[in-house]
């Protein structure tokens, strides 16, 4: 074949006659994007991804896998034109892609841990794997697997079928039994030292979370901490009856273990300046929490037996006994709220929460709030305090009633107080615990902006401050929040770290293509056909009465076989083919997105007959790769283009299951598939090699 | 009587007009009298169906609207030999109208000669222009005819004919095809089906003589299977060729030969397009493959072939007989020679017209069609089917060629040219062709198969007055991307429609989306029907043809619409004696 010569966007490329634009382009160092073409496999040009544009043609864009390049011929392969288009065309074939990527469960989680990977573990009984698993992206599954308010198992498709899987008790079984089995968590390698160091102020869930993963990065790590001890608010917010002091020594003094330095009882503003830390270390971290107490703002906040629930529970951490006496009132309807409540029950007296509000309306967990009844704590709900007073044995609380209006800009419904309807609770002490708020006393001297909440500006995404060089994570970023929210912010904050570190430009933690079903509530029925109803194993729980009179830990945590049991229910939705999925890559990469073309989507709708190959034509995009291989490979015709219009489909034709064809499962359809819409069934894949677990068993993330 | 014959027209629209009833009831009273009865096809007029012509002494009277009762004058007539006056269709002013400003080269025989005879054809000068070529002509120089007529392919795209001959006479490849595209699938359009029902000789001819032209030895005529009468001429029309020695082996005593058949399509539109045709020929799923190679090169089963439609080879006879000096003596810009309209939709005398390039719509429109058949404004003409577009009113001056139609946003197309009045909702229509093109999708190309469902929706959105202004950016950009990233011309013309909707009558769109109001009063999530009390009498005809009973009223009281209940169908308007009922 003769030689010719062409231009691939500038590029001078000598190339075989005959040789197509998609093959010159290779050689020109450009990867264009196809998803129909496969090698082996005629052109067919039915995705129209890898379209480039003939300079000097008529204008349109051509397929270059299936258009011929010739003699002198100049074509421009990437150009904001090129790269729109393929975006649309992602764009649309996304909004009629029906699977999820990634399961829901940890798409919902803010620390991105691997649920359906770990899952997978417990149920072949490789705890200590999943305990790893999680570690890659939350180094505290121990701490979070007792106290996690759960969003991953809202999320649970599961859910449709009966009920959600035990997903945070999971990580805590895991962890448990990891620790059973070597007395101590399993650390991985930090890498070669860097000799770049990092001061975090905090040594909270951010705090060392940022540090663990700025150490394995090989960095010098230093946290300042004004407690005694780490934890954060893990330990000075939450009463060790749901999470022990031997769980977060365990976790916490691991990460020390691995050469973080942690200076206790060191408090930035008061023994040294943030301002200082910035000038010694190479980055800064602030992840201070938000450890002041919101005010009740009603008079006689400050006389005696009046006590933020925050110093309280603190106190409590601390190994203190506050005397709270045995009538208590406790102000607040979140978290911090119930804990006090239950501690305050602990401690022999007899507790009533005010909540201005109902209970639908109230944004403690609904376990919690549960387990606080069943301890005897009572609630009285649309109350509020308005006055404190003193009185001979206590204080006096005046409350009034509060009916619903409006919603407000939260969506609730704003408590209205009831004219005439105040009256009075003698009490021995009222806790208030109806907010907290980030002390920025302390850091304020580095400059960084404060946003009009008082929490620290930072870049969403990579968690840079104003201020470059100094990053920030967890409450003191979010505001108040939840525990996995923090480990989450800090490692990407860490992420970004590193690249500062590094000297690369801070773009933070990348985030990959996600597909989605849709809202649990929108997904066909037709999906969780065929699961039989199995109830969640039930957390054991130690005895009423020692739960009310110590602070023994409450839950005692599954045995491994319980744990499989659970871990088998996983309907495990993440995509099988989500870490080489075609598709996805190309719509991280052009930025694609899929709820760009909102409409009709196509039906949930598998063939599982076959004893080696599946099929889910929801997953299916119509390139035909799968017919042409049996066709044009195997001589066979057993998937043919189906209908017409929108609603074409590669399958059987006439309507018949894989299994009534002449398939032989040879597999060729499966090489060729760009996404998962025809795969192995599990564990028919011929040559079945080894992996190791990263990528055998881990489900995809985020 | 002996110098008599009577003719009636039996093309598919004088059948479902009734003419096959009239045919029949004049059989038995014409056959025991001896008087020639004779089968015709659609002379155009199809407004006017059924239609009988007789001929009595040399002289031949078109009679339209012929039913029983007429159809008995008629026959009275001819015992008596004076004929009625009435409803001469084409001597009358209105017939002079319609038919005065036309030139027929492919329709000329069609509703003269009886289609199904091919010593009529002989006797119209057919065969003729074949004999002459092989006889007289070297197959280059018939190239040569062709190419000088100007002759531009009539199934829409305009391509020189007898560029397109030489590509195929010019190719590697010991056995070429040659294909006739008789694919009609536009809505609206029956240009092809009236010439194949009329006179599918003709075509034939046009074929032979291109197969002579080319070196083809096989004929493939591609007909949808829903032209059943077209298909049963076409197969008599070959089978009497063959008998003739004009089709087969050394015709005409040469040593030219040429096979032909039909091959019947399923009805998928997509099949029109010319590498979907051919895979459709070949036995596969008719979908449309990248080109190049062109069918010059590489067609049916590899082998080079040629693709024309049903029309393109309609004039070639002429051309041949006459001189290419004969056609394009019909000239305007760059096309030649005539073009054949299927003329439908609110137009007052719908039908097959044959007008030479350069008349103008609205010469079309207002002089031969006669003007809305409402009486309402003409709004626009939608030519060219799902690929074309509406050209509005104001811009009726535009003469029919090529690159004049090209201009306006929409195209010549095939010859469908629908007549849309006040009445008619832009953003309707619009969403009528889209929603044709989705269904009709091969589903290949991802622009075309999710690109038109997703404006189709966004469209549907718009009729049902959930539209926002954003829509119509995104229709635009979603056009855009459709035509220039599809396959074929199905895809890359889809948008055709909804962009010179957008184009010509953008306030229709802003009024359906800003003001939730249907200009034309046919959307109707849009529209409201109401009782004018002042006009209403009180018959209670609405009240009973309403089918979901919306309508309420005593006998001789006012009546209401329940709008709750009302669909929307507008039965009750068309049942009221007093308009009385009005859309809002």
């Amino acid at each position: 074949m003769a030689l010719i010569n062409v231009k691939i966007n500038g590029t001078d490329v000598e190339i075989e006659e005959g040789s197509t634009i998609l093959e010159a382009s290779k050689i020109a160092g450009y990867e264009v994007p196809t998803l129909c073409h496969a090698e082996g496999l005629e052109p067919f040009t039915s995705c129209f991804l890898c379209v480039v544009k003939i300079d000097g043609g008529r204008g349109n864009l051509v397929p270059s896998c299936a258009t011929k390049v010739t003699d002198g011929m100049s074509v421009t392969v990437e150009s904001d034109e090129i790269n729109e288009s393929r975006r649309m065309n992602l764009n649309l074939l996304l909004s009629d892609h029906s699977g999820d990527c990634v399961a829901p469960c940890t798409v919902a989680c803010p620390s991105s841990i691997d649920i359906q990977g770990f899952l997978a573990l417990v149920r072949e009984g490789r705890e200590s794997d999943a305990a790893k698993l999680i570690r890659e992206t939350a180094p505290i599954p121990g701490a979070l697997g007792r106290i996690c308010p759960r969003p991953c198992e809202t999320a649970c498709r599961r859910n449709r079928v009966e009920e959600s899987i035990s997903i945070c008790y999971m990580k805590r079984h895991i962890s448990d039994t990891e620790i059973k089995e070597f007395g101590e968590v399993q650390l991985p390698e930090p890498a070669s030292d860097t000799n770049k160091s990092v001061a975090i102020i905090g040594a909270g869930p951010a705090g060392m979370t940022a540090a663990y993963f700025l150490r394995l990065q090989g960095h010098s790590v230093t946290v300042f901490e004004a407690h005694a001890k780490s934890g954060g608010m893990l330990r000075y917010g939450i009463p060790y009856y749901r999470l022990t002091d031997q769980t977060l020594k365990d976790e916490f003094d691991a990460i020390e273990k691995l050469g973080v330095e942690v200076k206790y009882n060191t408090v930035i503003g008061r023994d040294m300046t943030a301002k200082h830390l910035e000038a010694d270390y190479d980055a800064l971290v602030i992840a201070i929490g938000a450890q002041g107490a919101s005010s009740m703002r009603v008079e006689g906040e400050d006389l005696p037996g009046v006590y933020s629930g925050i110093d309280y529970l603190g106190q409590i951490g601390d190994g203190g006994d506050p005397d709270i006496g045995n009538k208590v009132v406790v102000v607040g309807g979140g978290n911090t709220a119930i804990d006090v409540a239950r501690t305050a029950v602990r401690k022999g007296a007899d507790v009533t929460v005010l909540y201005r509000r109902t209970r639908a309306e109230m944004p403690a967990s609904s376990f919690e709030i549960d387990e606080a009844l069943h301890e005897g704590v009572k609630i009285d709900f649309l109350a509020a305090p308005v006055k404190v007073e003193q009185s001979a044995n206590g204080v006096v609380v005046r409350t009034i009633r509060m009916e619903l209006g409006e919603p407000d800009a939260s969506g609730r419904r704003r408590p209205m107080p009831v004219e005439g309807s105040e009256f009075a609770i003698e009490a021995s002490a009222v806790i208030s615990a109806i907010g907290q708020k980030v002390v920025t006393d302390g850091i304020i001297d580095t400059g960084v902006g404060l946003t009009r909440w008082g929490t620290i500006v930072a870049d969403p995404h990579t968690f840079m401050t104003d201020r470059p060089g100094i990053f920030t994570c967890g409450d003191c970023q979010t505001g108040a929040d939840i525990a996995v929210r923090a480990v989450g912010n800090a490692r990407k904050a860490a992420y970004s770290v590193n690249q500062f570190l590094n000297g690369d430009e801070v773009t933070g933690e990348p985030e990959q293509f996600n597909s989605t079903m849709g809202a649990l509530e929108d997904i066909s029925e037709e999906v969780f056909k065929g699961y039989e109803k199995k109830p969640k194993v039930e957390m054991p729980l130690i005895g009423d009465k020692e739960r009310v009179t110590t602070f023994v830990e409450i839950e005692t945590g599954f045995s491994r076989d319980k744990a499989k049991e659970e871990a088998e229910r996983c309907l495990e939705c993440g995509c099988e083919a989500a870490n080489e999925c075609k598709l996805r890559i190309y719509s991280t990469e052009y930025g694609a997105d899929q709820s760009y073309f909102a409409g009709d989507i196509r039906d949930f709708q598998n063939d599982h007959t076959h004893a080696t190959i599946k099929m889910e034509v929801n997953k299916c995009i119509n390139c035909g790769a799968c017919v042409r291989a049996c066709a044009e490979i195997k001589g066979f015709n057993v998937l043919a283009y189906v209908g017409r219009g929108f609603g074409t489909r590669m399958v059987s034709p006439f309507g018949r299951s894989l299994v009534d064809t002449i398939c032989d499962g040879c597999g060729e359809c499966v090489t060729v598939c760009p996404t998962a819409g025809i795969m192995y069934q599990k564990g028919a894949k011929p040559e079945k090699v080894e992996e190791p677990i990263k990528e055998a068993q881990k489900g995809a993330v985020k | 009587m002996e110098n008599t014959r009577v003719f009636v027209g039996l093309g598919s629209c004088g059948i479902a007009a009734g003419a096959q009833d009239i045919y029949d009831y004049m059989e038995t009273e014409l056959k025991p009298a001896g008087t020639d009865l004779e089968v015709t096809s659609c002379v155009g007029m199809c407004y006017a169906e059924p239609i009988v012509e007789i001929e009595y002494e040399g002289e031949r009277r078109r009679y339209g609207y012929v039913d029983k009762k007429f159809a008995d004058e008629l026959l009275e007539s001819v015992k008596t030999g004076t004929f009625p006056e009435k409803n001469l269709i084409a001597q009358s002013d209105e017939g002079k109208e319609y038919l005065d400003r036309q030139v027929k080269i492919v329709l000329k025989n069609c509703g003269i000669i009886n289609p199904e005879s091919i010593d009529e054809y002989l006797e119209a000068d057919g065969y003729k222009a074949l004999t002459k070529c092989v006889e007289e002509y070297k197959p280059e120089e018939v190239v040569s005819i062709v190419k000088d007529s100007g002759l531009k392919g009539r199934g829409g795209a305009g391509f020189l004919t007898g560029l397109k001959w030489s590509f195929l006479a010019g190719a590697k490849g010991d056995y070429k095809y040659l294909v006739c595209n008789a694919d009609e699938g536009d809505p609206g359009a029956f240009m092809d089906r009236s010439v194949l029902e009329g006179d599918p000789h003709k075509v034939i001819e046009g074929m032979l003589i291109a197969a002579y032209a080319t070196g083809a030895k096989e004929g493939v005529i591609y007909c949808r299977a829903e032209y059943p009468l077209a298909i049963k001429r076409l197969n008599i029309a070959i089978k009497a060729g063959e008998e003739k020695n004009f089709i087969g082996d050394n015709i005409l005593g040469t040593d030219f030969s040429f096979h032909l058949h039909v091959k019947e399509g399923a009805g998928a539109f997509v099949c029109g397009e010319e590498t979907a045709l051919m895979a459709s020929i070949e036995g596969k799923r008719g979908m449309p493959r990248l080109r190049p190679p062109f069918p010059a090169n590489s067609g049916i089963n590899k082998s080079p072939t040629n693709i024309n439609n049903v029309e393109t080879y309609g004039n070639v006879p002429f051309i041949i007989l006459n001189g290419a000096e004969s056609f394009n003596k019909y000239a305007f810009k760059n096309s030649y020679g005539t073009k054949v309209f299927a003329l439908a939709g609110k137009i007052k005398r719908g039908g097959l017209i044959e007008v030479p390039m350069g008349l103008t719509i609205r010469e079309i429109v207002t002089e031969i069609g006669g003007g809305t058949s409402s009486g309402r404004p003409v709004k626009a003409v939608q030519m060219g089917g799902p690929a074309g577009g509406c050209i509005p009113e104001r811009l009726f001056d535009t003469p029919i060629d090529y690159d004049s139609i090209n201009e306006t946003g929409a195209i010549m197309g095939s010859g469908g040219m629908v007549v849309m009045d006040d009445s008619t909702c832009m953003v309707d229509v619009a969403r009528y062709f889209l929603a044709f093109t989705q269904n009709e999708s091969c589903g290949k190309c991802t622009f075309c198969r999710i690109g038109t469902k997703r404006m189709l929706e966004i469209l549907t959105r718009i009729t049902d007055g959930k539209g926002e202004m954003e829509d119509l950016d995104k229709l635009v950009e979603l056009a855009e991307h459709i035509s220039k990233t599809s396959l074929c011309g199905l895809g890359q013309l889809a948008p055709n429609p909804v962009l010179t909707t957008i184009k010509y009558f953008r306030e229709e769109y802003e009024a359906h989306i800003k003001d939730h109001k249907c200009p034309a009063g046919v959307c109707k999530s849009l529209i409201t029907i109401q009782v004018i009390p002042d006009k209403c009498t009180g018959c209670t005809l609405c009240a009973r043809v309403c089918p979901v009973s919306a309508i309420e009223g005593e006998r001789k009281g006012i009546h209401v619409i329940d709008p709750e209940t009302c669909t929307r169908c507008g039965l009750c308007i068309e049942a009221c004696n007093f308009d009385a009922i009005e859309v809002v």
